[in-house]
């Protein structure tokens, strides 16, 4: 493993990366009850044998309901990023490439929208959009959009002028060559480690969309729209608002603590 | 069991309290003079036009804002306001108002019989948009006898009409700002009422100042009532709580257990006749078969669902639109929870191995997508497979709203029962939206209208609700209580089942 990891962020990164993944992928499969039966006479429960996370004000069993929503909650996040960074690393390594007029162009587009703050962004294209999950997930995407095309264009800068691309130049290679082969698989590094830590704040956005009703709709069992059901009930029942929020939490965290660790090991001066 | 109720013996003390409070004269205390009353609230005041508004905030300012000929009291029979007196003809056909002598506009004008013409000849205009046009709308002709009588020709019999002119929408407006620019009436406002419009803002805070020429003499008590906007239902909740705000206009279910037990607070729970209802279409599969919609009320438990969704604050339903408040409403059979029965009805249906339906519920109130997604739970050993669907409101009124075939409405308790049929149910009423369009049930209506003969009346409205049963236009669950709170210095202060009468000039503080 490499030595990122193998320190005590680094470590709780993955394990958290791993929870929730797997959460995400086997939860569904795992949950004790069906995460929409009601249990009348359990309603607002706390921790039991019965119910290990306690129950909502239906008496639905926060356990299932959780494990039902991790696939919504983390696939939203992967997939918004997924969007985002493909969208964004095109234009920047167009941009990059280009270089001369285009570049400067696209690049002042993009720094405009980039004055705008990712949430509010968001929020703006969702109006447009309107509510539910997929016009949420593509809000985030163009939102995120801006912010991948620099960092995308900025590893191509820095590569462009590197010997193995000039030499690829002096070859006579075609320009789409050198870009898919020479210069993106170099430029990849900086992309996936922001693309990680963007997981993390795709997570947190799209469970404030649930929250704000812009985003899943119920009776969904996406964790944001979790917290936002259950807020009317935190007087009688903080497990209900503490079972969702601690997992929008862990999620978030566990992306960032993983693409801080995966940027450390990919960094030349500390991985050795 | 750890079901969260109010014990039954505190829910009837709160709720004969609610009876006593009209009474506040007759408190040992006398009223004292002055202060303002903070009242907070969670929906925008987005207009002040009495034809049209239909806010839950907007109603308590034009109650304190305009009069109109009658008011619906307390004890939910019409009481004078502007007129002080009015009697009928025989034959209910003809009516006469008597107005209040001396009494003047917020701005000074008079108020006479020709602001009360204007104001009903705009309600009746079928270009102006009007809420009680379909309640008032046997109306033939309202003349102006003189300046202080009014008379009203109806085209059919209609005994219960001082009620229809209470209605919340058909409040006075002087016969200038009628005459003038309509887009005028969403913010300024010149009315009779015992408070003054000082300052509009409809995102903050709304202040109405005493207004010192009421027509009745000593009240107002108050210098002057804030309504201040809450956005945030915790937010309202924790002001209220400590002790910023007066009254807190509604209270939701699951914060009126800790509300009504925080100290210094009266919490008022009124049992009233609003509901939730299941839209079914006659007119689209497969609810154009009676048998499919009877499967469905049999597969709802209503006590189960009054206590999940209402916290035990409410009253289960059996599809009858006529809450137990209303004079000519019928013993209701109790549909108790049979999925067997749902599922026999279905298979003879022609659905023997169940029904996939998509219920649509707006996001607003929160209630309808909670009520939807219990009936999706209680309605699944019956062999319905529900998908519930919920929206923001904006796209379900112009999507869905009368349109779709499947989904949930909200609505207020109405006055009477003439003016509850002629907003849902009736083939004309103002909105009609399950295309039943019974010809039977309109006659049954209309008669109601046309006689005053009592015993005819109870006749007809049983037929009528009879046949509404049988033929299950909408599943009605339960009926739910309206809650507010107030904190224990406010004095006078109480609501009427209908929740669109207020009575602020009654309240005093008792500071």
């Amino acid at each position: 493993m490499p030595k990122a990891f193998r320190t005590a962020t680094g470590t709780t990164g993955l394990g958290l990366l791993l929870l929730v993944m797997g959460a995400a992928t086997l939860g569904p499969l795992l949950a004790p009850y069906d995460p929409q039966a009601f249990h009348p006479a359990a309603r607002l429960q706390g921790p039991s044998a019965a119910h290990w996370l306690g129950t909502d004000q239906f008496g639905r069993d926060l356990l299932s309901r959780l494990l039902n929503g991790a696939p919504s909650t983390v696939y939203f996040g992967l997939g918004a990023t997924l969007l985002g960074v493909g969208a964004g690393s095109m234009i920047g390594v167009i941009a990059g490439t280009a270089g001369g007029w285009l570049d400067s162009v696209i690049m002042r587009i993009l720094d405009g929208l980039l004055a705008v703050p990712e949430l509010l962004f968001t929020l703006l294209i969702v109006t447009f959009l309107g509510g539910g999950m997929g016009q949420a997930m593509l809000a985030v995407a163009i939102a995120f959009t801006p912010g991948m095309a620099r960092i995308a264009r900025s590893s191509v800068l820095s590569i462009r002028t590197r010997e193995y691309v000039l030499a690829a130049v002096a070859r006579g290679e075609r320009s789409h060559y050198i870009v898919l082969r020479e210069v993106l698989p170099n430029a990849v590094g900086p992309i996936i480690v922001e693309a990680t830590i963007r997981v993390a704040f795709a997570i947190m956005i799209g469970a404030t969309l649930g929250f704000l009703g812009l985003g899943a709709q119920p009776p969904s069992t996406e964790w944001g729209l979790m917290v936002a059901e259950a807020r009317q009930f935190m007087f009688r029942n903080a497990w209900t608002v503490a079972v969702p929020g601690v997992a929008i939490a862990m999620a978030a965290m566990g992306f960032n603590l993983f693409g801080d660790a995966l940027r450390d090991s990919l960094d030349p001066r500390r991985s050795r | 069991m750890s079901f969260h109720k109010v014990p039954r013996r505190s829910a009837l003390l709160v709720m004969a309290l609610a009876l006593a409070v009209p009474n506040l004269g007759a408190a040992q205390d006398d009223p004292k003079m002055g202060g303002t009353l903070k009242i907070s609230h969670s929906t925008r005041i987005a207009t002040l036009n009495v034809l049209s508004l239909s806010g839950p905030a907007e109603y308590p300012v034009i109650d304190m804002a305009y009069s109109g000929l009658t008011r619906i009291g307390p004890d939910s029979q019409p009481m004078p306001d502007l007129a002080e007196s009015w009697e009928g003809s025989a034959d209910a056909t003809e009516f006469t108002f008597h107005l209040r002598e001396g009494v003047t506009f917020h701005d000074g004008t008079p108020a006479t019989a020709s602001d009360v013409v204007a104001t009903y000849e705009a309600i009746l205009n079928p270009d102006i948009p009007a809420s009680a046009a379909s309640v008032l709308n046997m109306i033939d002709t309202v003349e102006a006898v003189d300046d202080l009588t009014v008379k009203f020709s109806l085209k059919t019999p209609f005994a219960d009409f001082p009620t229809s002119t209470a209605h919340a929408n058909a409040r006075i407006m002087s016969e200038e700002a009628l005459a003038g620019d309509h887009a005028m009436l969403d913010t300024v406002v010149n009315g009779t009422g015992p408070f003054k419009m000082e300052s509009y803002d409809s995102a903050r805070i709304t202040r109405l100042v005493r207004n010192d020429d009421y027509f009745i003499e000593g009240k107002p008590y108050l210098d002057a009532v804030e309504m201040h906007l809450f956005p945030d239902l915790a937010a309202e909740t924790t002001n209220f709580l400590s002790g910023d705000i007066d009254v807190m206009l509604l209270v939701q279910q699951a914060d009126y257990e800790r509300i009504s037990s925080a100290p210094g607070v009266n919490a008022l729970r009124v049992p009233s006749g609003r509901y939730v209802n299941v839209v079914m279409r006659f007119d689209q599969e497969p609810f154009n078969d009676l048998r499919v919609r009877e499967a469905l009320a049999y597969a709802i438990d209503r006590q189960l669902l009054v206590d999940l969704v209402l916290e035990g604050l409410g009253r289960p339903a059996h599809d009858n639109i006529l809450s137990p408040e209303f004079k000519f409403r019928i013993d209701t059979p109790e549909k108790n929870y049979d999925p067997e029965r749902a599922k026999a009805l279905l298979a003879e249906a022609g659905h023997p191995d169940g029904l996939k339906l998509d219920l649509v519920a707006s996001n607003r109130p929160a209630i309808r997508a909670q009520v939807a997604i219990a009936i999706k739970q209680m309605a699944l050993p019956a062999g319905f497979d529900i998908n519930v669907e919920t929206m923001p409101h904006d796209t379900y009124l112009a999507n869905v709203w009368r349109k779709g075939g499947f989904y949930m409405a909200y609505w207020g308790m109405q006055p009477t029962e003439d003016a509850t049929f002629n907003l849902l149910l009736t083939s004309n009423a103002s909105y009609e939206d399950t295309g039943w369009m019974n010809d039977e049930f309109d006659a049954l209506v209309q008669a109601c209208r046309s006689t005053t003969i009592e015993s005819e009346r109870a006749d007809a409205y049983t037929k009528a609700q009879e046949l509404m049963l049988a033929e299950l236009p909408y599943i009605i669950a339960f009926y739910e209580d309206v809650l507010t709170a107030s904190r224990e210095h406010v004095q006078g202060y109480t609501l009427n089942p209908i929740n669109r009468y207020f009575y602020l000039e009654s309240v005093w503080l008792d500071e």
